[in-house]
């Protein structure tokens, strides 16, 4: 190809046949150089122009522009003809290597000017190179978008967490605000809506909690009558808790058991620790005068199974709670809840998949419109794992339990306006 | 800076001038990705803003590289140092010189800064540590004559790149 017009002997200028002096050569054979040129092996040293100009190539060594360059044989990339002597080294023991592959033995050969052929395919190969780089500089740019919506996910859990932290902790009718904010984060993701919470949490929330100990009173009292009611509508399915419990509740036990261990004291049993604790607790209630409406508002729309937000946040703590047996841990119970908020990714599908028990035939008749299976789906979970380990033992535990019950339910029955906290 | 001691040269030969221009312009028609010539009136000095790449370990981090040419560019390598602060690298000593064969051995006139800069962007990028060479005590301590990591026999450790 090309190899006759290429081959073709030309007639070269004599004063084509020397270095025009780009560089200052040592140890050229000039006898030889003037051979060559004039046997059409190397391209004539034309002086290179500065300019392109049409039929001009471009040495991409010097970048000047010659009518024609000689081609290195391993890889047909230009060079002039004085570069290509600067590129011998002369009394070098190491062979030339291509300046543009690195091939050893760097030789060149001369075809003349590029044929129609040649120059085609070298603008299909620039164009490809061209599309290549339009290519490149896309996926960079979605890339970093990306990289940004990804930045700006994250952020915004963050805030949520922060949110939900301080709006928690300062007082239990945070709980509805907090759901509010869930609720909007979820949208995209409705089916994860009311599992996501029970993601493993990052225990760095968790330290902020332990100092608030007694916000929570309500809580425990809550669960406790959760725990009775169900108790008593016989609604046990002990069986089943290992299956219905994911690996994220059985996860949050381990959280929990540090703090309980340090609180549980002297119970004997489960429950008695349990009923200690809210004896305990309830105690000092009275004695620090809290506020007792924030718990009945709680209570009330536990019982009347009114709002499914009560029902996760109850049902996590119940999740967290029950297994360690003791009701001491409320801080953990908060970082449970606190941790559910700050991370939306989707997990539990076997979770969702476990709404239909007991309690949600109750929650679902209460609910209405509200699609709230999942979430009393796990609170079931959570129930029911609370049934089968904590039965009052003695009599002493048995009647604190009933103390703390009626309490709760009084509370609940004086103030009755729960769906307010919807 | 111990580096430009060997670079109180000699002007560039008009060839290295041509070319240097010529980079330039293609430069600010085409600058590679992450990094920014810092416009100066020296032709023989560059002195150039590298990025890490975003998702690496250098990524929002910008450091200076500092690029001279020999009279005799692009026959010969120039000398590129990162000016201080360093990027802490395995390949890049305290003091700004980098372990990068094609700046010195593997050189070729066919490279150019544009090129340079790539391939030194790339050794960033494929870091996995941040930290500096081992001998970096050792070779700052000999080296307070700015000679370059070949003559230092440094080479053992250098990055081969190809191209």
């Amino acid at each position: 190809m090309g190899n006759k017009l290429g081959r073709r002997r030309q007639v070269v200028d004599e004063k084509f046949t020397r270095p025009q002096g780009l560089y200052n050569h040592k140890d050229v054979d000039h006898k030889k150089l003037r051979k060559l040129i004039l046997e059409s092996k190397l391209a004539p040293c034309y002086p290179g122009d500065e300019e392109t100009a049409l039929d001009r190539e471009e040495c991409p060594i010097c970048f000047l522009y010659y009518p024609s360059l000689n081609r290195s044989r391993c890889c047909t990339k230009s060079i002039c003809t004085e570069c290509f002597l600067q590129m011998k080294v002369p009394n070098s023991t190491r062979p030339t290597q291509c300046p543009f592959c690195k091939t050893a033995n760097y030789a060149v050969e001369y075809r003349g000017v590029k044929s129609k052929e040649e120059k085609g395919l070298e603008q299909i190969e620039e164009q490809r190179v061209i599309e290549a780089k339009i290519r490149m500089r896309q996926q960079e740019l979605q890339d970093e978008e990306e990289r940004l919506h990804k930045r700006l996910e994250t952020g915004s859990a963050n805030v949520n967490v922060a949110v939900a932290d301080v709006e928690y902790s300062t007082n239990a009718a945070a709980a509805s605000s907090v759901s509010v904010v869930e609720h909007e984060e979820i949208v995209s993701s409705q089916d994860s809506c009311a599992t996501s919470m029970f993601r493993p949490p990052p225990p760095t929330v968790r330290t902020n909690r332990d100092d608030e100990f007694d916000v929570d009173l309500e809580d425990i009292m809550v669960m406790e009558a959760i725990w009775l009611s169900i108790q008593e509508k016989g609604k046990q399915r002990n069986l089943s808790f290992p299956d219905v419990t994911s690996g994220q509740y059985v996860a949050d036990p381990h959280y929990a058991l540090p703090v309980m261990d340090l609180q549980t004291g002297s119970s004997s049993s489960p429950s008695g620790g349990l009923a200690c604790a809210i004896a305990a607790l309830a105690e000092r209630q009275q004695v620090t005068g809290d506020s007792s409406t924030i718990s009945t508002s709680e209570n009330t729309s536990f019982n009347t199974q009114g709002s499914r937000r009560y029902y996760n946040r109850i049902g996590r703590d119940m999740v967290s709670y029950t297994p360690t047996d003791n009701l001491n841990e409320v801080p953990t119970n908060d970082t449970v809840m606190t941790r559910g908020h700050g991370e939306w990714d989707i997990v539990h599908g076997q979770e969702v998949a476990q709404t239909s028990t007991s309690y949600a035939s109750s929650a679902a008749a209460e609910d209405g419109d509200e699609i709230s299976l999942p979430q009393s789906g796990d609170i079931d979970g959570g129930l029911q794992s609370t049934t089968n380990p904590i039965v009052p033992e003695s009599f002493e535990e048995q009647m604190m339990l009933a103390m703390a019950v009626s309490l709760a339910e009084a509370q609940a029955m004086s103030s009755g306006h729960g769906a307010s906290w919807q | 800076m111990t580096s430009s001691s060997a670079a109180a040269r000699k002007n560039l030969s008009k060839i290295a001038c041509n070319r240097l221009q010529k980079e330039l312009v293609e430069w600010q028609v085409n600058p590679p990705t992450g990094f920014k010539h810092k416009v100066t009136d020296n032709l023989q000095r560059w002195v150039i803003e590298v990025s890490g790449a975003p998702g690496t370990l250098y990524a929002n981090e910008t450091y200076q590289l500092q690029v001279d040419f020999p009279e005799n560019y692009p026959m010969e390598a120039p000398q590129v140092i990162f000016l201080h602060p360093a990027p802490l690298h395995p390949h890049i000593y305290s003091n700004g010189h980098i372990c990068l064969d094609i700046l010195y051995d593997s050189w070729s006139p066919a490279m150019t800064v544009s090129s340079i800069c790539i391939s030194i962007l790339s050794m960033l990028s494929s870091s996995t540590v941040k930290q500096r060479p081992e001998d970096n005590d050792r070779y700052v301590k000999n080296c307070r004559n700015g000679r370059s990591p070949r003559r230092q026999g440094g080479g053992s450790m250098m990055i081969k790149y190809s191209n």
